[in-house]
């Protein structure tokens, strides 16, 4: 309102066309609309709606059948209480902070080896990107758990070596590296990213560190690491986040019971069961809403932290 | 893959779909809709097993449909704890099988809530079945399930194994040490090459079983624990010298083995559980002969044991085809034929004219035999129990199984399944 009068007043002086854009700025954002429109109905009717009401079910004790009572914060307070969903946030939480790391360091080696100009690097890059397609699918679990079983290759292979660790998916003690080797393994699309990040830094800045004499690791560290960073930050985030959300491979491994003796109860997997199994609806939505709190507090950290170590080009430092 | 965001979309679009659906389903007639041999409505039918059971099921269904060219069966199965969590997502959505194979741990859940089709309004015949059985598919008046067949808790046993190990055939009158020093045994003697069995007090209807040997009832009749913590610590402490030892089984195994069993697959020599697993254990072990004997008692002439419907069947309360999935039902559980293709590998046949048409050979004898050996022994099956029986067996299993892990002691075990059990008896009062 309070830009209407300069704009009655340009119009005065320029003449006719400003109106005419405007309208025409409008019939462009109805027709950007009309475009989008699908999109927005499905984000409406499938993310928003399903999430209000499951914020609406996590103050409720609804198991799927009757309707949904109310009981303000109870879900929310019984779960500090709950044995099982400490264990599973226990077990969630060592999975991001050992996993995450060392996949994307594996996948940062990786492009950084796929960066230099050698024969047969098409190869090599679908080699390596290959397993996080086909990584998060239930047959790729199934093989995982036939591998780490009893006289499996990986049994096999260690006793080679005079390691006996036995079967790892019946040892609690040894499940938690399987899934991070799991994961590991998937490095695939952080390092593809990591690899386009790779090819825009200019050579001539390597070319001038090496002429000051500088060594490679002071080269990773001081012309790699900076100009990587916001690559680097950003599959950080991701993969943090995707770290949490973790089901399908420990529901495939474990029978969906989140063992032995609970070492695989993911926050997810915890979460089905106690929707799915227990018929806990609205204390599994209570679960589900402190998962998205915990991850945007999560991120809002990341975003805090970066300004520190994130540089964008065309930043003043 | 399930991620957070699809978990709650199917939340969401479930709880749409059956407002829907409850909106179409008033105003349809009692026997549904029907079909014709040119025009024949599908019904789909659902339930638990293996391969062995999914075969028989497939010719029983071809079966069915060759003598009833108005219905098309369409047949769908997964294993035991993988088909709960679908039925909950299907009921969420109102989109439950129209007829399913149900077992007894789950019919309160389910009937209580108006999830399932009372059976009495529609066709199905229950003459030819014992009467104290009905009534353990019933639940205040209403008749939810059809019992298919009965079974009883036994102690298997592979006697070529034994025979290898130089171990007597056990007779079946022991008590709970004799058992024991008899799973020592074979562990010993096998150099743990062989498990004794697998630790049975981390199965529900075996402590269920002990508790009556002891007088005492799971449950009691407003749904509440029947049992002490110091009946369970008792009942946790009789296998505490053999965990860990070649006796039985350990949990590493036995967790790796899942879903096939320990039994199964051929690493313990015997092991306690229904008597109608035998034509499922025959096919994964590939042993030529398993044989059956009743389970341990302190008290010889209380063993305990009581037929139960080895499963159900049931209908979903939505469906279009009442008196379709009636047709079926009523096929499943009494026709001869049908006794015929499963033999006893559902349990013995509950229907008198289902028993009388199947004829028993070889192992399908022996748990025919075994049934009826333990006949003066039985008392009566038990109600459908509480709601939420179901997820308080699997707690069970999965506590005592920490307890094999050495993660939890007796008295933290007991603490667990009791803190759980009063938990989720508070949540559905």
């Amino acid at each position: 309102m309070t830009q209407s009068p300069t704009l009655s007043r340009r119009s005065t002086t320029s003449a006719s066309p400003q109106p005419r854009k405007s309208r025409r700025r409008g019939a462009d954002a109805r027709a950007g609309y009309t475009f989008l429109l699908p999109w927005l109905l499905g984000f409406i009717a499938l993310t928003v709606g399903p999430m209000i009401s499951s914020l609406y079910l996590s103050f409720t004790n609804y198991n799927l059948f009757e309707a949904p009572k109310w009981i303000g914060l109870d879900n929310y307070t019984t779960l500090f209480q709950d044995e099982r969903f400490l264990q599973s946030v226990g077990v969630t939480v060592n999975y991001v902070i050992f996993g995450t790391p060392l996949k994307l360091a594996a996948a940062l080696a990786v492009a950084m080896l796929l960066n230099s100009k050698r024969r047969g690097q098409g190869f090599y890059r679908s080699a390596f990107y290959a397993p996080s397609l086909i990584g998060a699918s239930v047959s790729i679990a199934i093989v995982w758990k036939a591998m780490f079983g009893d006289n499996g290759p990986v049994d096999q292979g260690l006793s080679i070596f005079g390691i006996n660790l036995g079967g790892w998916v019946g040892n609690p003690a040894m499940t938690m590296p399987m899934f991070i080797l799991l994961t590991v393994w998937q490095f695939g699309a952080p390092m593809v990213i990591f690899l386009a990040g790779l090819k825009q830094i200019p050579n001539e800045l390597y070319e001038a560190a090496s002429m000051d004499g500088a060594g490679p690791v002071r080269k990773f560290f001081n012309i790699t690491w900076p100009m990587l960073s916001p690559v680097i930050f950003f599959n950080l985030l991701m993969e943090t986040i995707h770290a949490f959300q973790i089901f399908a491979s420990a529901y495939i491994i474990s029978n969906g019971e989140g063992g032995p003796a609970g070492s695989t109860l993911f926050y997810t997997l915890y979460l089905y069961l106690r929707g799915f199994s227990d018929f806990r609806m609205g204390y599994a939505s209570a679960m589900a809403w402190l998962l998205v709190i915990v991850v945007g507090i999560i991120t809002l950290i990341f975003f805090r932290t970066s300004k520190s170590w994130v540089h964008y080009s065309g930043d003043s430092r | 893959m399930i991620n957070r965001r699809h978990f709650l979309t199917t939340v969401a679009v479930g709880t749409a779909s059956a407002a829907a659906l409850a909106a179409c389903g008033t105003g349809s007639n009692n026997a549904g809709k029907t079909g014709s041999a040119e025009n024949p409505v599908t019904i789909n039918y659902t339930w638990w097993g293996n391969d062995d059971r999914a075969e028989r099921t497939r010719k029983a269904i071809a079966l069915f449909e060759s003598k009833n060219p108005d219905i098309k069966v369409n047949g769908n199965f997964t294993d035991f704890a993988g088909y709960w969590q679908k039925r909950a997502t299907e009921a969420a959505g109102g989109g439950l099988p129209d007829v399913m194979q149900w077992d007894l741990s789950y019919l309160r859940d389910y009937g209580q809530r108006n999830q399932l089709l009372d059976l009495a309004t529609v066709n199905i015949n229950t003459d030819a079945f014992e009467k104290s059985l009905l009534p353990s598919g019933q639940i205040k008046g209403k008749t939810y399930g059809i019992p298919t067949s009965t079974n009883a808790f036994a102690v298997y046993y592979d006697p070529a194994k034994l025979a290898s190990l130089g171990i007597a055939e056990p007779t079946g009158k022991w008590t709970y040490d004799e058992y024991n020093a008899f799973l020592t045994e074979v562990g010993t003697k096998s150099n743990g090459a062989l498990f004794g069995g697998t630790d049975y007090t981390g199965v529900w209807w075996m402590f269920n079983i002990w508790l009556r040997q002891n007088n005492i009832e799971a449950f009691t009749e407003d749904g509440k624990l029947g049992f002490t913590r110091d009946d369970l610590k008792k009942w946790w402490n009789l296998t505490a010298e053999l965990r860990g030892t070649p006796a039985i089984a350990s949990e590493e195994r036995v967790t790796q083995l899942a879903p096939k069993s320990a039994f199964g697959s051929n690493v313990t020599a015997t092991e306690v559980t229904w008597d109608n697993f035998m034509a499922g254990y025959l096919a994964d072990s590939g042993a030529k002969e398993l044989k059956l004997v009743p389970v341990p008692s302190d008290d010889p002439d209380n063993l305990g044991l009581f037929l139960k419907p080895s499963m159900l069947m049931v209908a979903s309360a939505k469906t279009q085809y009442k008196d379709a999935a009636a047709r079926f039902i009523d096929f499943m559980v009494n026709d001869p034929e049908v006794g015929q293709i499963f033999k006893t590998s559902r349990g013995v046949p509950a229907s008198k004219t289902q028993r009388d048409g199947t004829t028993f050979e070889g192992t399908d004898k022996l748990v025919v035999d075994y049934e009826k050996s333990i006949e003066q022994y039985l008392k009566d099956a038990p109600e459908p129990p509480i709601v939420g029986f179901g997820t308080l067996e699997a707690s069970f299993k999965r506590i005592s199984s920490d307890l094999n892990y050495g993660k939890l002691d007796i008295n933290g075990a007991t603490d667990a399944w009791f803190k759980e059990a009063e938990d989720l008896i508070k949540q559905n009062a």
